[in-house]
């Protein structure tokens, strides 16, 4: 029982960071009709401008703020980078192949992952960066808590699960109340009706782009706040943001949450009741299944080709 | 009726050049709007060389490139060069096995690397003293093809009715799954029975007529090796050619073109799909088995993600869709990817393309001469101030020296060491220097590209030659994205219309 | 010429799609407050015209004038915000939002929301079925309906040119007969239109002027009273 509760926790706060990494995916491919793959590496990008944040700002050891303002600080800092750099891939990878076809900015973005990818690796070598968050403030994100039966739930743990789903709540209410995320929702119904309306859609893209990549950012810190990062955890955790984003349905946003989710808990507990070895695996099974029996995902539609 | 026949005489008198619009815009679509100037082909002297060279048949390019390639053995001795060879040879293969899928087939595969591996294994399994089944090549080979072909197929399966994007997913997938089994394949069949990490080793080489060809006699290369990669070549690109003029060949064309109305025709979309990824996949498969028997061993590491990038920049920049244009993509990449493992060919690949692209956009020209002129005096300046502020700025040795690179020393500011925040900003700085230049024009342009000149040699002085890895990914990258946005077709890709 | 400035001037539009030449030296123009019609065959490149008015497409050459001032290398939103609005043919209504969000989405560039519940009112007025269906999801709504709806959100931009694609096309005739009755009223509150139609007769019997488009040139050109009575346009469009 204890080792169940244990894994729910796990799978609750490994399933909030891939439900984050998600919305990215479907943010885009919901307007552009794009599989953005660079998404992953935009992630691993966030992960090191927060540790750099935090090294701005004394280090665990010794920071220059208290722990609550260290951890929005270097959020919004990753988030901030994070929006920038995908601001640049739209404008130079993507926008110039807006109406080529569609194999083309795959291809582009495929390059734009990898280039990512080296690129961090040549300016900062492929050693670990760990946020080392267990000195911060003595310990207390995971000596304080509160306890299910026998078991603690860390305040680490608590910080990220909450802080994820009140970032996609803030996204969710963007999207669907304000004037920009209707523009947003049009856009990706129909881009030139949207056009018509006086919606500019170029404008709107860039928004899509800047909020999926700064969620990505904040997934890179949270991430990393609980294992060490490095420069290549961008392509498994950018794979497995787009399988929770397809087995959500695609385009979704409670379904990127859901799918997210669902994975995060599949891998806690094949990897707590079977081993690490095979969760990996485990998620490309669930995603081939769901492809089969549902393409279109739990909340997707089915898709109605125009003839 | 008579609307289509007004609107191709209308084609037939040509079209007033685009008027230049900025941007792009919805629904006018650039790529349509550039076709004309895509389509044309050169003018003035040029134009008709290459008007006579096209039709030169393409058999006899075949034969005068693989006489050629035959001939390399004879003139360099060495070892090294004819490993080159045989590992352009295995990539120009795998290049044109991507290509039906890629090029042909309009399919993005991203498992096509794992298919490679198929046919190591297998080919691994068939020969190896391990296993003992020692079958002779005349029926391992083909065994291994024909293995990683009904592999493509039952991968292809799943996505039978999937788009584009659910198929690229799909594979990808299988490629992780084969890295995932093929990694811990010691745990699921046991450790007697199957390497895991460390592989299959063991793996005997070619025999051809009951005799063993050596891998290498008294360390070097067997040229044997070069000549049976370079028979494969010119069998499968023969094969694959019958196939493109094939019904099936025409199809795939349709397929790319448009899998919608291909669908409405009554094609077997499915099928079409099926049989270019079967096709892919199998001429990767019997890639993988010349490259097991040549390094006698097999190990999951050589069938990770950097492979599957290489082959695509390969046709992507040779152009997907033409046989003679992944063929060379495959060489110019290959070279590429070897100068970059040495300091020293580093440097000079990177001086002599430095000019060379500068001579191809700004021509002899002043602008050139100023732009030259304008760099090498940037860079005496900042060379002297910065050594004058402080000797050890411009201490640094070259590595890798040679002339070249004693003299850049002298030109580019090479510290004896960096301090930590030098390399992520000068490199930040050269690609956000390189972005900021294709959106300007004119004058503005030729003065930042003198900075971004300077800055450029400053980062592969001081931080691309030292890490020579990462260095060659990057540039693939680039490559690739460069290539997509700037000329989709590649060098020699079919350059075609799209349809709306 | 001392004639007032027209609303509308399309002059010497030149409008390709890659190597097809689909306008040809198309002059059209819309005067303050008229209602003209342009008709023609399929593929004559009708709705070609409407979005290279609306800047959806660019003409290679040629310019388009709008209430005084040049827009040919304006985006899109900015002539929306002078003042144009269009029905586009088959409604392209969002589908998964809601009539109202619809609506919305037509008065998208008017920040600020002043006098937005005023303009709901005036669209549900002229459309009281629109009104019921409020919260419905757009994409489930009858093509009725949503021909409805698509005139409501045009409108919902106070536009001085309102552009209209084939207005009837999917309707029952009586459907017909009242959309015309409302473009009829629009007109007669002072906005100019330009409305493309296949149904030439309907659509002359309201208009003020119309022009004839073919393989995408203007073949014909008038007041709509005497196109009616044309022989070749009888011939070509209006049937026996
Ligand atoms: N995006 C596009 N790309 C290429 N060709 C196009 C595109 N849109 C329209 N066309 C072509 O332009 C021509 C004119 O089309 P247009 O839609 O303007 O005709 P129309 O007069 O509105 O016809 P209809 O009455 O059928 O709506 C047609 O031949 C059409 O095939
Ligand atoms: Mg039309």
């Amino acid at each position: 029982m204890d080792t169940f509760i244990q894994l729910t926790i796990n799978g609750f706060t490994l399933g909030s960071v891939y439900a984050l990494i998600a919305l990215g995916y479907s943010l885009v491919y919901g307007i552009l009709k794009l599989l953005n793959f660079a998404h992953g590496d935009v992630f691993m990008v966030g992960s090191f401008i927060g540790f750099g944040a935090l090294q701005l700002l004394g280090g665990s050891t010794a920071p220059k703020v208290p722990t609550w303002l260290l951890l929005v600080l270097i959020t919004l800092a990753a988030m901030a980078g994070c929006a920038l750099l995908g601001v640049v891939i739209e404008r130079f990878a993507y926008r110039p192949l807006r109406n080529a076809p569609r194999i083309a900015p795959l291809i582009s973005a495929l390059g734009v992952s990898f280039f990512l990818a080296y690129s961090m690796q040549l300016m900062f070598g492929s050693e670990q960066r760990d946020y080392d968050a267990f000195s911060l403030s003595g310990g207390a994100l995971f000596f304080n808590g509160f306890d299910i039966g026998n078991v603690r739930v860390p305040l680490l743990r608590i910080v990220i699960v909450a802080s994820a789903f009140a970032l996609m709540i803030v996204l969710w209410l963007l999207v669907t109340r304000t004037r920009t995320g209707k523009a947003m929702r049009a856009t990706s119904y129909d881009r030139e009706a949207a056009a018509m309306m006086g919606i500019d859609v170029d404008r709107v893209i860039v928004f899509a782009f800047v909020l999926g990549s700064a969620l990505a950012g904040a997934a890179g810190v949270m991430f990393a706040l609980r294992a060490p990062t490095d420069v290549a955890i961008g392509f498994l955790a950018g794979l497995k943001g787009f399988t929770a984003a397809v087995i959500g349905g695609i385009g979704s946003i409670p379904g990127a949450m859901a799918g997210g989710l669902i994975l995060g808990f599949a891998e806690a507990f094949t990897q707590g009741y079977i081993s690490t070895r095979w969760s990996d695996l485990l998620v490309f099974v669930i995603l081939i299944a769901f492809m089969l029996v549902r393409p279109q995902g739990l909340f997707g539609k089915p898709d109605i080709k125009k003839v | 009726m008579a609307d289509e026949e007004t609107r191709r005489e209308r084609l037939e008198e040509g079209v007033p050049a685009a008027s230049a619009t900025a941007g792009p815009q919805i629904g006018v679509d650039e790529w349509v709007a550039r076709s004309a100037e895509r389509r044309g082909g050169r003018g003035g002297r040029l134009g008709v060389v290459e008007a006579r060279l096209r039709t030169v048949p393409w058999w006899a390019w075949l034969t005068l490139f693989v006489a050629i390639v035959a001939a390399l053995p004879v003139g360099f001795e060495s070892g090294y060069v004819r490993r080159v060879a045989f590992d352009t040879v295995i990539f120009m293969l795998l290049a044109l096995g991507l290509n039906v899928v890629v090029g042909w087939g309009g399919l993005l595969d991203l498992g096509y690397v794992a298919f490679y591996g198929v046919g190591a294994y297998t080919y691994a399994i068939l020969s190896a003293d391990r296993y003992d089944l020692h079958l002779p090549v005349f029926v391992s080979i083909p065994a291994a093809a024909v293995v990683g072909g009904l592999v493509g197929l039952l991968v292809g399966l799943p996505s039978r009715r999937l788009v584009g994007d659910y198929l690229a997913i799909v594979t990808l997938f299988f490629f992780q799954i084969f890295l995932t089994v093929s990694n811990n394949s010691d745990s699921i069949f046991g450790e007697d029975r199957a390497g895991g990490p460390n592989g299959i080793l063991n793996v005997e080489p070619l025999s051809l007529f009951g005799r063993e060809l050596p891998v290498s006699t008294e360390g070097i290369f067997n040229v044997a090796y070069l000549y049976v990669a370079l028979a494969f070549f010119v069998v499968v690109f023969v094969a694959l050619r019958l196939a493109n003029a094939s019904r099936t060949g025409r199809a795939w064309r349709s397929l790319r073109e448009d899998p919608l109305a291909a669908e409405l025709m009554g094609m077997p979309v499915n099928w079409l799909k099926l049989t270019a990824f079967a096709f892919g996949a199998a001429v990767a498969a019997l890639t993988g088995t010349l490259v097991t028997a040549l390094n006698g061993s097999v190990f999951p590491q050589t069938f990770e993600f950097p492979l599957l990038i290489t082959v695509y920049t390969m046709v992507i920049l040779g152009g997907a869709g033409s046989q003679a244009g992944v063929v060379i993509g495959a060489i110019g990449i290959s070279v590429l990817l070897e100068l970059l493992r040495e300091p020293g060919d580093s440097r000079f690949l990177f001086y002599v393309l430095s000019v060379l692209a500068l001579v191809g956009t700004l021509r002899f020209s002043r602008r050139l001469a100023i732009v030259l002129g304008g760099t090498l005096a940037l860079g005496f300046v900042v060379h002297s101030l910065a050594g004058a502020i402080d000797g050890s700025w411009t201490a640094g040795a070259a590595r890798d020296g040679g002339r070249l690179g004693e003299w850049a020393t002298q030109w580019v500011v090479v510290p004896s060491s960096l301090a930590s925040w030098v390399t992520p900003v000068s490199y930040i700085g050269l690609v956000a220097a390189v972005l900021t230049l294709t959106l300007l024009r004119g004058r503005l342009r030729l003065a930042l590209l003198v900075p971004t000149l300077y800055l450029a040699a400053f980062v592969w002085e001081n931080v691309m030659l030292a890490k020579p890895e990462p260095t060659r990914f990057v540039v693939l990258g680039a490559i690739l994205i460069a290539v997509m946005v700037a000329r989709p077709e590649g060098v020699l890709g079919e350059k075609r219309v799209e349809i709306v | 010429m001392n004639a007032p400035e027209p609303l509308l001037r399309l002059s010497g539009i030149n409008t390709f799609y890659g190597l097809i030449h689909i306008l040809q030296d198309v002059e059209i123009e819309v005067g303050v407050g008229e209602l003209v019609s342009l008709l023609g065959g399929n593929a004559s490149g009708k709705s070609t015209t409407l979005k290279t008015i609306l800047g959806i497409v660019r003409p290679r050459t040629g310019a388009v004038t709008f209430d005084g001032e040049d827009v040919t290398g304006r985006s899109t939103s900015h002539r929306i915000g002078r003042g144009m609005a269009i029905v586009p043919e088959n409604r392209r209504l969002f589908g998964p939002m809601t009539v109202l969000e619809n609506l919305e989405m037509g008065a998208y560039l008017n920040r600020d929301g002043t006098g937005r519940k005023a303009d709901f009112e005036r669209i549900y007025s002229l459309f009281p079925l629109v009104y019921e269906r409020r919260s419905q999801l757009a994409g489930t709504l009858s093509g009725g309906e949503q021909q409805m709806v698509a005139m409501g959100r045009a409108l919902m931009s106070h536009p001085k040119l309102l552009l209209m694609d084939e207005p009837s096309m999917g309707l029952a005739p009586v459907l017909v007969e009242r959309s015309f009755e409302i473009i009829q009223q629009v007109h007669e509150a002072g906005v100019a239109m330009l409305v493309v139609e296949q149904n030439a007769n309907m659509a002359l019997s309201i208009a003020d002027r119309g022009y004839v488009l073919s393989t995408g040139r203007v073949v014909l050109q008038g007041k709509a009273s005497e196109l009616i009575e044309n022989e070749d346009l009888r011939k070509a469009y209006l049937g026996r």
